[in-house]
Protein backbone atom coordinates (compact mmCIF):
# COMPACT_ATOMS: atom_id res chain seq x y z
CA UNK A 1 0.00 0.00 0.00
CA UNK A 2 2.10 3.29 -1.16
CA UNK A 3 0.89 5.92 -2.94
CA UNK A 4 -1.92 7.98 -1.47
CA UNK A 5 -1.35 8.23 2.04
CA UNK A 6 -3.59 9.77 4.44
CA UNK A 7 -6.49 10.32 1.10
CA UNK A 8 -9.95 9.30 1.72
CA UNK A 9 -9.83 5.60 -0.05
CA UNK A 10 -13.35 6.32 -0.98
CA UNK A 11 -12.99 9.64 -2.53
CA UNK A 12 -9.91 8.45 -4.37
CA UNK A 13 -11.58 4.98 -5.47
CA UNK A 14 -14.45 7.12 -6.86
CA UNK A 15 -12.29 9.64 -8.43
CA UNK A 16 -10.79 6.88 -10.11
CA UNK A 17 -13.85 5.73 -10.89
CA UNK A 18 -14.99 8.59 -12.72
CA UNK A 19 -12.03 9.51 -14.10
CA UNK A 20 -11.84 5.72 -16.04
CA UNK A 21 -15.67 6.22 -17.37
CA UNK A 22 -14.49 10.00 -18.28
CA UNK A 23 -11.76 8.73 -20.06
CA UNK A 24 -12.28 8.46 -24.18
CA UNK A 25 -11.56 5.21 -25.52
CA UNK A 26 -9.48 6.37 -27.70
CA UNK A 27 -7.23 7.72 -25.18
CA UNK A 28 -8.38 4.87 -22.68
CA UNK A 29 -6.33 2.82 -25.93
CA UNK A 30 -3.03 4.74 -25.85
CA UNK A 31 -2.41 5.10 -22.14
CA UNK A 32 -0.29 1.45 -22.13
CA UNK A 33 1.40 1.30 -18.97
CA UNK A 34 0.86 5.02 -17.24
CA UNK A 35 -2.86 4.92 -16.02
CA UNK A 36 -4.11 2.78 -13.28
CA UNK A 37 -7.78 2.52 -13.01
CA UNK A 38 -7.42 -0.53 -10.72
CA UNK A 39 -7.70 -0.03 -7.05
CA UNK A 40 -4.73 -2.33 -6.07
CA UNK A 41 -2.53 0.87 -6.88
CA UNK A 42 -4.48 3.13 -4.59
CA UNK A 43 -3.26 3.35 -1.00
CA UNK A 44 -6.22 3.24 1.77
CA UNK A 45 -6.74 4.96 4.91
CA UNK A 46 -10.24 5.56 5.44
CA UNK A 47 -12.92 3.54 7.07
CA UNK A 48 -16.14 3.11 5.91
CA UNK A 49 -18.85 2.43 7.93
CA UNK A 50 -19.42 -1.58 7.04
CA UNK A 51 -22.72 -1.63 8.53
CA UNK A 52 -23.75 0.00 4.78
CA UNK A 53 -23.48 -3.41 3.40
CA UNK A 54 -25.39 -5.23 5.68
CA UNK A 55 -21.95 -7.40 6.86
CA UNK A 56 -21.52 -7.44 10.15
CA UNK A 57 -18.12 -8.96 10.65
CA UNK A 58 -16.04 -6.60 8.12
CA UNK A 59 -16.37 -3.60 11.35
CA UNK A 60 -13.64 -6.12 12.63
CA UNK A 61 -10.30 -6.55 10.42
CA UNK A 62 -10.64 -10.30 11.22
CA UNK A 63 -13.42 -12.03 10.23
CA UNK A 64 -15.55 -14.30 12.72
CA UNK A 65 -15.08 -17.35 10.77
CA UNK A 66 -15.57 -19.20 7.28
CA UNK A 67 -19.66 -18.05 6.47
CA UNK A 68 -18.19 -14.18 6.90
CA UNK A 69 -15.47 -14.87 4.54
CA UNK A 70 -17.79 -16.22 2.43
CA UNK A 71 -19.78 -14.16 2.78
CA UNK A 72 -17.97 -11.26 2.13
CA UNK A 73 -16.94 -12.58 -1.16
CA UNK A 74 -20.55 -13.55 -2.20
CA UNK A 75 -21.25 -9.36 -1.38
CA UNK A 76 -19.10 -8.66 -4.24
CA UNK A 77 -20.21 -11.41 -6.56
CA UNK A 78 -23.47 -10.02 -6.17
CA UNK A 79 -22.25 -6.83 -7.18
CA UNK A 80 -20.39 -8.01 -10.18
CA UNK A 81 -23.17 -10.24 -11.13
CA UNK A 82 -26.20 -7.80 -11.23
CA UNK A 83 -23.44 -5.34 -12.86
CA UNK A 84 -23.31 -7.72 -16.16
CA UNK A 85 -26.93 -8.49 -16.05
CA UNK A 86 -27.88 -5.27 -15.67
CA UNK A 87 -25.75 -4.08 -18.89
CA UNK A 88 -25.17 -6.88 -20.44
CA UNK A 89 -29.41 -6.66 -20.97
CA UNK A 90 -29.13 -2.77 -21.43
CA UNK A 91 -26.11 -3.19 -24.29
CA UNK A 92 -25.69 -5.13 -27.21
CA UNK A 93 -23.78 -6.25 -29.73
CA UNK A 94 -24.13 -3.52 -31.68
CA UNK A 95 -23.71 -0.82 -29.48
CA UNK A 96 -20.30 -2.10 -29.43
CA UNK A 97 -19.91 -2.49 -32.51
CA UNK A 98 -20.86 1.13 -32.49
CA UNK A 99 -18.44 2.45 -29.89
CA UNK A 100 -15.87 0.03 -31.80
CA UNK A 101 -15.13 -2.65 -30.20
CA UNK A 102 -13.99 -5.90 -31.62
CA UNK A 103 -17.00 -8.64 -32.52
CA UNK A 104 -16.03 -10.86 -29.76
CA UNK A 105 -16.27 -8.44 -26.95
CA UNK A 106 -19.79 -8.55 -25.83
CA UNK A 107 -19.57 -11.94 -26.13
CA UNK A 108 -17.02 -11.94 -23.25
CA UNK A 109 -18.51 -10.02 -21.73
CA UNK A 110 -21.85 -12.16 -21.94
CA UNK A 111 -19.45 -15.06 -20.08
CA UNK A 112 -17.94 -13.21 -17.58
CA UNK A 113 -21.14 -12.41 -16.13
CA UNK A 114 -22.40 -15.74 -16.62
CA UNK A 115 -19.20 -16.70 -14.38
CA UNK A 116 -20.13 -14.09 -11.66
CA UNK A 117 -23.36 -15.82 -11.65
CA UNK A 118 -22.07 -18.91 -11.18
CA UNK A 119 -20.22 -17.73 -8.25
CA UNK A 120 -22.94 -16.46 -6.70
CA UNK A 121 -24.94 -19.83 -6.85
CA UNK A 122 -21.70 -21.43 -5.30
CA UNK A 123 -21.55 -19.42 -2.70
CA UNK A 124 -25.07 -19.51 -1.54
CA UNK A 125 -24.99 -22.83 -1.66
CA UNK A 126 -22.20 -23.70 0.56
CA UNK A 127 -22.90 -20.83 2.71
CA UNK A 128 -26.11 -22.52 3.03
CA UNK A 129 -24.55 -26.14 3.13
CA UNK A 130 -21.93 -23.99 6.22
CA UNK A 131 -25.59 -23.31 8.40
CA UNK A 132 -24.61 -19.28 7.22
CA UNK A 133 -27.19 -16.61 5.72
CA UNK A 134 -26.25 -15.80 2.48
CA UNK A 135 -26.32 -12.31 2.45
CA UNK A 136 -28.74 -11.15 -0.10
CA UNK A 137 -28.24 -9.07 -3.64
CA UNK A 138 -28.82 -5.46 -3.05
CA UNK A 139 -29.31 -2.38 -5.42
CA UNK A 140 -26.85 -0.64 -6.61
CA UNK A 141 -25.83 2.63 -9.07
CA UNK A 142 -22.78 1.86 -11.58
CA UNK A 143 -23.27 5.72 -12.65
CA UNK A 144 -22.80 3.66 -16.66
CA UNK A 145 -23.52 5.75 -19.07
CA UNK A 146 -22.46 4.08 -22.31
CA UNK A 147 -20.62 1.10 -23.73
CA UNK A 148 -17.54 2.39 -22.95
CA UNK A 149 -17.64 3.59 -19.19
CA UNK A 150 -19.63 -0.10 -18.90
CA UNK A 151 -16.06 -1.57 -19.81
CA UNK A 152 -14.00 1.02 -17.41
CA UNK A 153 -16.22 0.34 -14.69
CA UNK A 154 -16.05 -3.62 -14.98
CA UNK A 155 -12.11 -3.29 -15.02
CA UNK A 156 -12.26 -1.50 -11.67
CA UNK A 157 -14.59 -3.90 -10.42
CA UNK A 158 -12.01 -7.20 -11.49
CA UNK A 159 -9.03 -5.45 -10.33
CA UNK A 160 -10.78 -4.92 -7.47
CA UNK A 161 -12.38 -8.40 -6.44
CA UNK A 162 -9.06 -10.02 -7.17
CA UNK A 163 -7.73 -8.08 -4.80
CA UNK A 164 -10.42 -8.79 -2.70
CA UNK A 165 -9.54 -12.61 -2.36
CA UNK A 166 -5.99 -12.07 -2.76
CA UNK A 167 -6.41 -10.09 0.66
CA UNK A 168 -8.82 -12.74 1.92
CA UNK A 169 -7.78 -15.66 1.25
CA UNK A 170 -5.60 -16.35 4.74
CA UNK A 171 -8.90 -16.26 6.85
CA UNK A 172 -9.79 -20.18 4.86
CA UNK A 173 -6.40 -20.79 5.84
CA UNK A 174 -8.00 -23.71 8.49
CA UNK A 175 -10.55 -24.41 5.95
CA UNK A 176 -8.43 -26.74 3.15
CA UNK A 177 -11.74 -26.99 0.76
CA UNK A 178 -12.92 -23.51 1.33
CA UNK A 179 -9.54 -22.06 0.46
CA UNK A 180 -8.75 -24.42 -2.50
CA UNK A 181 -12.68 -23.17 -3.64
CA UNK A 182 -12.03 -19.57 -3.05
CA UNK A 183 -8.72 -19.67 -5.01
CA UNK A 184 -10.45 -21.22 -8.10
CA UNK A 185 -12.54 -18.36 -8.27
CA UNK A 186 -9.41 -15.67 -7.04
CA UNK A 187 -7.68 -17.20 -10.49
CA UNK A 188 -10.85 -16.74 -12.49
CA UNK A 189 -11.42 -12.65 -11.44
CA UNK A 190 -7.49 -12.28 -12.44
CA UNK A 191 -8.23 -13.43 -15.72
CA UNK A 192 -11.27 -11.57 -16.07
CA UNK A 193 -9.27 -8.40 -15.04
CA UNK A 194 -6.69 -8.97 -17.17
CA UNK A 195 -8.95 -9.05 -19.80
CA UNK A 196 -10.48 -5.88 -18.93
CA UNK A 197 -7.29 -4.06 -18.43
CA UNK A 198 -6.21 -4.86 -22.19
CA UNK A 199 -9.81 -3.75 -23.81
CA UNK A 200 -9.48 -0.45 -21.61
CA UNK A 201 -5.79 -0.10 -22.80
CA UNK A 202 -3.82 -0.68 -19.61
CA UNK A 203 -1.16 -3.47 -18.74
CA UNK A 204 -3.36 -6.90 -18.48
CA UNK A 205 -0.69 -7.33 -14.95
CA UNK A 206 0.57 -4.33 -14.32
CA UNK A 207 2.96 -5.85 -11.11
CA UNK A 208 4.65 -9.12 -10.32
CA UNK A 209 2.41 -9.42 -7.24
CA UNK A 210 -1.18 -9.07 -7.03
CA UNK A 211 -1.93 -6.28 -4.30
CA UNK A 212 -4.00 -7.82 -1.12
CA UNK A 213 -6.40 -5.61 -0.65
CA UNK A 214 -8.16 -5.51 3.33
CA UNK A 215 -11.68 -5.37 3.51
CA UNK A 216 -12.14 -1.79 4.62
CA UNK A 217 -10.29 -0.97 1.03
CA UNK A 218 -13.05 -2.99 -0.63
CA UNK A 219 -15.57 -2.01 1.46
CA UNK A 220 -14.61 1.70 0.80
CA UNK A 221 -14.89 1.02 -2.76
CA UNK A 222 -17.62 -0.98 -3.09
CA UNK A 223 -20.16 0.62 -0.90
CA UNK A 224 -20.68 4.19 -2.58
CA UNK A 225 -21.93 2.20 -5.63
CA UNK A 226 -24.40 0.24 -3.19
CA UNK A 227 -27.97 2.32 -3.22
CA UNK A 228 -29.59 0.19 -1.04
CA UNK A 229 -27.83 -1.62 1.15
CA UNK A 230 -29.79 -3.72 3.27
CA UNK A 231 -32.89 -4.16 1.49
CA UNK A 232 -36.21 -5.17 2.68
CA UNK A 233 -37.90 -8.48 2.28
CA UNK A 234 -38.85 -8.58 -1.34
CA UNK A 235 -36.48 -5.43 -2.00
CA UNK A 236 -33.46 -5.48 -4.68
CA UNK A 237 -33.38 -9.24 -4.36
CA UNK A 238 -33.82 -10.76 -7.62
CA UNK A 239 -32.01 -13.93 -7.97
CA UNK A 240 -32.44 -15.31 -11.28
CA UNK B 1 10.35 -39.92 3.39
CA UNK B 2 12.12 -37.64 1.46
CA UNK B 3 11.17 -34.15 0.37
CA UNK B 4 9.20 -33.79 -2.48
CA UNK B 5 11.36 -31.93 -4.38
CA UNK B 6 14.24 -34.74 -4.12
CA UNK B 7 11.63 -36.91 -6.03
CA UNK B 8 11.22 -34.29 -8.08
CA UNK B 9 14.25 -34.26 -9.31
CA UNK B 10 15.13 -37.85 -9.49
CA UNK B 11 11.86 -38.40 -11.21
CA UNK B 12 12.98 -35.68 -13.87
CA UNK B 13 16.57 -37.31 -13.70
CA UNK B 14 14.80 -40.74 -15.29
CA UNK B 15 12.49 -38.57 -17.64
CA UNK B 16 15.48 -37.22 -19.14
CA UNK B 17 17.22 -40.42 -19.71
CA UNK B 18 13.61 -41.46 -21.25
CA UNK B 19 13.83 -38.32 -23.76
CA UNK B 20 17.38 -38.43 -24.55
CA UNK B 21 16.67 -42.05 -25.90
CA UNK B 22 13.53 -41.12 -27.60
CA UNK B 23 14.88 -37.99 -29.08
CA UNK B 24 17.85 -40.15 -30.86
CA UNK B 25 15.01 -42.36 -32.57
CA UNK B 26 12.77 -39.32 -33.31
CA UNK B 27 13.62 -35.97 -35.84
CA UNK B 28 13.74 -32.74 -34.75
CA UNK B 29 9.66 -31.98 -35.98
CA UNK B 30 9.29 -34.61 -33.46
CA UNK B 31 9.79 -33.81 -30.34
CA UNK B 32 6.52 -33.15 -29.05
CA UNK B 33 5.58 -36.28 -29.91
CA UNK B 34 8.17 -37.30 -28.09
CA UNK B 35 6.94 -35.53 -25.37
CA UNK B 36 3.75 -36.79 -24.90
CA UNK B 37 4.95 -40.58 -25.18
CA UNK B 38 7.82 -39.67 -22.39
CA UNK B 39 5.26 -38.45 -20.66
CA UNK B 40 3.24 -41.47 -20.45
CA UNK B 41 6.37 -43.04 -19.83
CA UNK B 42 7.19 -40.79 -17.05
CA UNK B 43 3.93 -42.02 -15.51
CA UNK B 44 4.98 -45.60 -14.60
CA UNK B 45 8.58 -44.16 -13.50
CA UNK B 46 9.99 -45.96 -9.83
CA UNK B 47 10.54 -42.06 -8.88
CA UNK B 48 7.42 -40.62 -10.36
CA UNK B 49 5.39 -43.48 -7.96
CA UNK B 50 7.41 -42.36 -5.08
CA UNK B 51 6.61 -39.06 -5.96
CA UNK B 52 2.60 -39.56 -5.85
CA UNK B 53 3.71 -41.59 -2.63
CA UNK B 54 4.89 -37.96 -1.43
CA UNK B 55 1.54 -36.05 -2.58
CA UNK B 56 1.02 -35.08 0.77
CA UNK B 57 3.33 -31.87 1.02
CA UNK B 58 5.69 -32.73 4.08
CA UNK B 59 6.01 -28.83 4.85
CA UNK B 60 5.74 -25.13 3.43
CA UNK B 61 9.01 -25.65 2.39
CA UNK B 62 8.21 -28.29 -0.26
CA UNK B 63 5.56 -26.51 -1.21
CA UNK B 64 7.69 -23.82 -2.10
CA UNK B 65 10.07 -25.65 -3.85
CA UNK B 66 7.28 -27.01 -5.33
CA UNK B 67 6.41 -23.78 -7.20
CA UNK B 68 9.66 -22.53 -7.46
CA UNK B 69 10.26 -25.32 -9.92
CA UNK B 70 7.82 -24.03 -11.93
CA UNK B 71 8.65 -20.67 -11.69
CA UNK B 72 12.22 -21.71 -12.90
CA UNK B 73 10.69 -23.35 -15.94
CA UNK B 74 8.65 -20.39 -16.69
CA UNK B 75 11.18 -17.93 -16.51
CA UNK B 76 13.80 -19.62 -18.41
CA UNK B 77 11.28 -20.46 -20.94
CA UNK B 78 10.47 -16.20 -21.24
CA UNK B 79 14.61 -15.68 -20.79
CA UNK B 80 15.91 -17.66 -23.55
CA UNK B 81 12.97 -17.36 -26.04
CA UNK B 82 12.14 -13.96 -26.58
CA UNK B 83 15.67 -13.23 -27.29
CA UNK B 84 14.95 -15.23 -30.53
CA UNK B 85 12.26 -13.06 -31.14
CA UNK B 86 11.59 -9.79 -31.62
CA UNK B 87 8.59 -7.33 -31.91
CA UNK B 88 7.66 -7.62 -35.74
CA UNK B 89 7.41 -11.53 -35.06
CA UNK B 90 4.23 -11.03 -32.51
CA UNK B 91 0.83 -8.78 -33.74
CA UNK B 92 1.02 -5.21 -31.94
CA UNK B 93 2.11 -5.29 -27.98
CA UNK B 94 2.38 -8.59 -27.79
CA UNK B 95 6.64 -8.89 -27.50
CA UNK B 96 6.51 -5.90 -24.61
CA UNK B 97 3.88 -7.90 -22.86
CA UNK B 98 6.09 -10.73 -23.03
CA UNK B 99 8.95 -8.93 -21.99
CA UNK B 100 6.67 -8.06 -18.69
CA UNK B 101 5.52 -11.80 -17.81
CA UNK B 102 9.58 -12.74 -18.27
CA UNK B 103 10.38 -10.03 -15.65
CA UNK B 104 7.41 -11.21 -13.27
CA UNK B 105 8.68 -14.60 -13.65
CA UNK B 106 12.23 -14.15 -12.82
CA UNK B 107 10.61 -11.96 -9.63
CA UNK B 108 8.51 -14.95 -8.72
CA UNK B 109 12.08 -16.87 -8.81
CA UNK B 110 13.84 -14.48 -6.67
CA UNK B 111 11.59 -14.39 -3.71
CA UNK B 112 10.59 -17.82 -3.38
CA UNK B 113 14.97 -18.37 -3.86
CA UNK B 114 14.80 -15.66 -0.86
CA UNK B 115 11.90 -17.24 0.93
CA UNK B 116 13.52 -20.76 1.04
CA UNK B 117 16.52 -19.27 1.72
CA UNK B 118 15.36 -17.70 4.73
CA UNK B 119 13.65 -20.35 6.06
CA UNK B 120 16.70 -22.83 6.09
CA UNK B 121 15.32 -24.37 3.00
CA UNK B 122 17.58 -25.16 0.11
CA UNK B 123 15.89 -24.28 -2.72
CA UNK B 124 15.51 -26.22 -5.88
CA UNK B 125 18.21 -24.95 -8.83
CA UNK B 126 17.18 -24.14 -12.97
CA UNK B 127 17.06 -27.02 -14.87
CA UNK B 128 18.13 -27.70 -18.80
CA UNK B 129 14.64 -27.24 -20.69
CA UNK B 130 13.40 -27.84 -23.42
CA UNK B 131 10.53 -26.46 -25.05
CA UNK B 132 10.01 -27.71 -28.10
CA UNK B 133 8.90 -24.46 -29.85
CA UNK B 134 10.29 -23.67 -33.79
CA UNK B 135 8.34 -20.38 -34.32
CA UNK B 136 6.43 -17.47 -32.61
CA UNK B 137 3.12 -19.10 -32.50
CA UNK B 138 4.69 -22.28 -30.88
CA UNK B 139 6.39 -20.16 -28.77
CA UNK B 140 2.84 -18.55 -27.58
CA UNK B 141 1.52 -21.85 -27.44
CA UNK B 142 3.77 -23.40 -24.83
CA UNK B 143 3.39 -19.69 -23.20
CA UNK B 144 -0.05 -20.28 -22.88
CA UNK B 145 0.11 -23.60 -21.69
CA UNK B 146 2.94 -22.76 -19.14
CA UNK B 147 0.60 -20.40 -17.38
CA UNK B 148 -2.66 -22.28 -17.23
CA UNK B 149 -0.51 -25.00 -15.64
CA UNK B 150 1.21 -22.67 -13.41
CA UNK B 151 -2.56 -21.35 -11.95
CA UNK B 152 -4.02 -25.01 -11.42
CA UNK B 153 -0.67 -25.80 -9.59
CA UNK B 154 -0.76 -23.43 -7.53
CA UNK B 155 -4.71 -23.78 -6.67
CA UNK B 156 -3.83 -27.04 -6.27
CA UNK B 157 -1.03 -26.90 -3.43
CA UNK B 158 -2.22 -23.15 -1.69
CA UNK B 159 -4.45 -25.59 0.75
CA UNK B 160 -0.94 -27.65 1.58
CA UNK B 161 0.32 -23.88 3.25
CA UNK B 162 0.67 -23.29 6.68
CA UNK B 163 1.91 -20.66 7.27
CA UNK B 164 -0.24 -17.39 6.47
CA UNK B 165 2.67 -15.31 5.29
CA UNK B 166 3.62 -17.64 2.56
CA UNK B 167 -0.13 -18.19 1.68
CA UNK B 168 -0.81 -14.56 0.94
CA UNK B 169 2.55 -14.34 -0.97
CA UNK B 170 1.28 -17.43 -3.30
CA UNK B 171 -1.80 -15.88 -3.54
CA UNK B 172 -0.37 -12.68 -5.02
CA UNK B 173 1.64 -14.89 -7.21
CA UNK B 174 -1.31 -17.14 -8.53
CA UNK B 175 -3.24 -14.02 -9.23
CA UNK B 176 -0.42 -12.63 -11.78
CA UNK B 177 -0.08 -16.32 -13.45
CA UNK B 178 -3.56 -16.00 -14.24
CA UNK B 179 -3.45 -12.86 -15.46
CA UNK B 180 -0.95 -14.01 -18.03
CA UNK B 181 -2.80 -17.26 -18.95
CA UNK B 182 -5.59 -14.69 -20.03
CA UNK B 183 -3.12 -12.52 -21.62
CA UNK B 184 -1.89 -16.02 -23.44
CA UNK B 185 -5.02 -17.52 -23.92
CA UNK B 186 -6.04 -14.18 -26.41
CA UNK B 187 -2.75 -13.87 -27.90
CA UNK B 188 -3.16 -17.52 -29.24
CA UNK B 189 -7.25 -17.38 -30.12
CA UNK B 190 -8.35 -19.52 -26.80
CA UNK B 191 -10.80 -18.06 -24.33
CA UNK B 192 -8.66 -16.02 -22.04
CA UNK B 193 -11.45 -17.50 -18.87
CA UNK B 194 -12.48 -20.64 -20.08
CA UNK B 195 -14.38 -21.57 -17.09
CA UNK B 196 -16.11 -19.94 -13.98
CA UNK B 197 -13.13 -21.83 -11.90
CA UNK B 198 -9.86 -22.88 -12.46
CA UNK B 199 -8.67 -26.49 -12.60
CA UNK B 200 -6.83 -27.27 -9.28
CA UNK B 201 -4.23 -29.61 -10.36
CA UNK B 202 -1.97 -32.27 -8.07
CA UNK B 203 1.88 -32.18 -8.10
CA UNK B 204 1.46 -35.63 -10.44
CA UNK B 205 -0.90 -34.34 -12.94
CA UNK B 206 1.65 -30.76 -12.86
CA UNK B 207 4.61 -32.98 -13.56
CA UNK B 208 2.82 -35.17 -16.46
CA UNK B 209 2.50 -31.76 -18.34
CA UNK B 210 6.09 -30.21 -16.94
CA UNK B 211 8.13 -33.04 -17.09
CA UNK B 212 8.36 -33.39 -20.56
CA UNK B 213 10.06 -29.83 -20.90
CA UNK B 214 12.44 -30.99 -18.53
CA UNK B 215 15.96 -32.13 -19.92
CA UNK B 216 18.21 -32.32 -16.82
Amino acid sequence: MRGITRTNYHESMIETLHAAQRLPLSRRRLLGNSAKFAAGGVAAAAFVTPAALGFRSAMAQEFGGPVDVLNYALTLEHLEATFYRTFNEEFGESDFADAEYGEAVYGRLVNIGEHEQAHVDTLIAVIGDLGGEPVEEAMYDFGVTDVNSYVATAGVLENLGTGAYTGAAQFLIEEDELLTAALTIHGVEARHAAYLNFLNGEVPFPEAFETALTTEEVLAAATPLIVNAMPATGTGSSLD
Amino acid sequence: MRELHTLFLDAVDEQRLRVASRRGLLSGGAKVAAGGAAAMAFAASPAFTRLVAAQEFESDLDVLNYALTLEHLEFAFYRDGIDQFSAEDFEAGVYDNLTLVRDHEGEHVDTLVSVITDLGGEPVEEAEYDFGYEDADGFLMVAAALENTGVSAYDGAAAAIENVDLLNAAGSIVAVEARHASYLNLTIGEDPFPAAFETPLTPEEVLEIAGPFIVS
